[in-house]
């Protein structure tokens, strides 16, 4: 349910009942007035009764006119003055009247009476329904451009908010734009607004130095190990070094080498995640697959592998180097762990996918996680981790599946 | 041939010179970017060893003050920094060569060669090692005036050795140069041996004399003692 319609309801119903309410005591209250005013003029009549026995020493005539009628009636009894309701037939209008009877006791030369004055009160009650009717029919309307304005007006009202809102949906962390805000009037929105710009400030300085302490961890790790490799460069041209030292040498070269390599990874996974290669062109990536197959015959050469190609022209527009990067882990990952001998590369209408003999399947689940290693890989742990981050950087779809011998690594280039 | 490196990790400074001077360079070091300005000022260098992030200032600051001097100083910038922007930025700038921290001293002082036979205006593409003569440009190699043909990998290799003559080349070196590190590890070792062997039999069919010494499985070593 949203705002405005639990707000509709809540006031509407609210209204409803507080002017039901009032309706009912106004038609009370009505009521009682016009009984009132019906009983004063009984009273006046019962006066002219009682002045004119008192003048004329007679009962007047019994009248029945219009709406009122005197009557008298002999008594012995004692009889106490009384108002009361009742219907009485009208033949006139061959109906029961609502009325109002004044009862009272009067003497005549010793005689006793019960004097009784009779007033139709279906005016009265006319009037009231009339106005109950009226008041009614107000209370309808009211509800309705009550209900119509609250929309127009809280749509209105709303709209600095709605406008925010939009603006927090599009942001994202990775484009370093603050969130655009509209100026609006109303306190509470412009607190929000505040508070919302300041803390998507905040979260973009957080985010802005996490990523630089990334970028700069790698890069302050590269001068130390330059300088070791160095070191070790110079070291080696002393003509009294053993064998047995040489060996250890070379230890330290390949960690260093590890470790570089290492430090380029992360620095390539933060910089893709920055947003930094955002220059696409064109890549024909049968041509490029081609290339690198020729690159690297060699190293195929010397694993007794086997490349079988399909490669139909696939082109993709992204960038030059992360293509080249996405290609080469791919295909470096099938050369490093293939447990037979032949490789398949396959390229079809938006599809790239190289095949490499295995065992058995990978752990699909984890396999495209950073430092994720399966227990004979000797690589970094790093590749597949950004294979995925250059695929969902460019909205594409890279799937893991293992089948007939071989794992199959698919790039899926139309999301 | 006159260098100056400009780096304010001492240690690496010091290793560059060490290994750099060996090979017929004078080398002179600039720790802070004051001391480097000065330096280029005043003097003239057929190459300039880099580094970006210097105390005081950045380095393609110097680069850009020295190529408005329309000095034509060799210049080898050395960073750690690899995107292809810092790369493109420092080459626009004017500077010859982009090496990516960490770097064997080999590849640095084949790269400070090559720059320094480009900045000849000589035409003479040829650099000899014994009887070996090679031509860079034409990328041809002859022993005693008799061609040996070599692959495009023997021709890095040999020429990679010759301009670390003297010098023990690590295998790791060997296949970052040849192979842009594209490798996996561990993976070229083989490959490294086989281009040597056959690079040693394409030039002692030619009459040469086997220049090319295994150092203890570490790497090789081109000399002719």
């Amino acid at each position: 349910m949203n705002l405005l319609a639990r707000y509709n309801r809540i006031t509407v119903i609210s209204t409803l009942f507080i002017l039901l309410l009032a309706a009912v005591g106004y038609y009370f209250l009505l009521h009682y007035v016009l009984i009132n005013q019906l009983d004063e003029a009984l009273k006046v009549e019962e006066v002219e009764i009682q002045d004119h026995i008192k003048r004329f020493n007679k009962l007047p005539e019994a009248t029945v006119y219009k709406d009122q009628r005197i009557a008298f009636q002999e008594t012995d009894q004692s009889v106490t003055r009384s108002f009361t309701s009742l219907q009485v037939f009208e033949p006139d209008e061959n109906e029961l009247e609502p009325s109002r009877r004044l009862v009272f006791p009067v003497e005549v030369n010793g005689k006793k009476y019960i004097a009784s004055v009779t007033k139709s009160g279906e005016g009265t009650e006319q009037l009231v329904l009339i106005i109950l009717f009226t008041t009614l029919t107000l209370i309808a309307l009211l509800m309705v451009i009550l209900f119509f304005a609250n929309r127009f007006l809280m749509k209105k009202l709303w709209q600095p908010f709605r406008n925010t809102l939009s603006s927090i949906k599009e942001f994202n962390l990775t484009s370093p734009v603050n969130i655009p805000i509209q100026k609006t009037n109303i306190t509470e929105f412009s607190e929000l607004n505040e508070s919302i710009r300041q803390m998507s400030q905040k979260v973009l300085k957080d985010y802005r130095s996490l990523k630089d302490f990334t970028d700069h961890a790698s890069h302050e790790m590269q001068t130390p190990l330059a300088i070791i490799n160095s070191k070790l460069d110079v070291l080696i041209q002393e003509p009294e070094l053993s064998e047995k030292s040489m060996h250890q040498i070379q230890g330290i070269y390949d960690a260093i080498e590890k470790m570089s390599r290492l430090s380029t990874s992360l620095l390539l996974l933060t910089r893709i995640e920055n947003n930094q290669f955002h220059e696409t062109q064109p890549i024909k990536f049968d041509g490029l697959l081609n290339e690198k197959i020729v690159e690297w015959q060699e190293w195929i050469a010397a694993r007794n592998l086997r490349i079988a190609t399909k490669l139909e022209p696939l082109e993709v527009s992204m960038n030059k180097e992360l293509a080249e990067v996405l290609i080469g882990n791919l295909f470096r990952n099938a050369i490093s762990h293939s447990s037979g001998e032949n490789i398949l590369i396959q390229t079809g209408k938006h599809r790239l996918t190289i095949s490499n003999p295995g065992k058995r399947s990978l752990d699909k689940e984890k396999i495209f996680d950073r430092f994720y290693k399966s227990d004979e890989s000797e690589g970094s742990g790093l590749g597949l981790a950004i294979i995925q981050q250059i695929c969902t950087h460019n909205n594409f779809r890279v799937r893991y599946e293992f089948g007939d011998g071989m794992h199959h690594f698919s790039v899926y280039f139309n999301n | 041939m006159k260098l100056l490196i400009i780096e304010d990790e001492k240690e690496l400074a010091v290793s560059i010179m060490t290994y750099l001077r060996q090979e017929d360079y004078s080398c002179e070091v600039a720790q802070t970017y004051k001391e480097a300005l000065g330096k280029i000022e005043n003097w003239e260098y057929d190459c300039i060893i880099l580094d970006i992030t210097l105390p005081g200032g950045s380095g393609l600051r110097l680069l850009q003050n020295l190529r408005e001097d329309k000095k034509s100083d060799g210049v080898i910038i050395i960073s750690a920094k690899n995107s292809i922007t810092d790369r493109i930025q420092g080459l626009k700038l004017g500077a010859d060569d982009y090496l990516v921290k960490p770097f064997h001293l080999s590849e640095l002082a084949a790269r400070v060669a090559a720059i320094i036979r480009r900045k000849k205006h000589d035409g003479n593409n040829t650099i000899f090692f014994q009887e070996i003569k090679v031509d860079t440009l034409a990328k041809e190699v002859s022993v005693h005036d008799k061609m040996v043909d070599l692959t495009r990998r023997e021709f890095q290799l040999l020429l990679y050795l010759i301009e670390n003559k003297s010098k023990v080349v690590p295998k790791n070196a060997l296949i970052d140069h040849l192979w842009n590190e594209e490798m996996g590890q561990g993976e070229s070792f083989d490959f490294i041996y086989t281009h040597i062997k056959n690079l040693r039999k394409k030039l002692q069919q030619q009459g040469c004399n086997d220049y090319i010494k295994s150092v203890y499985g570490i790497g090789y070593k081109l000399t002719s003692k």
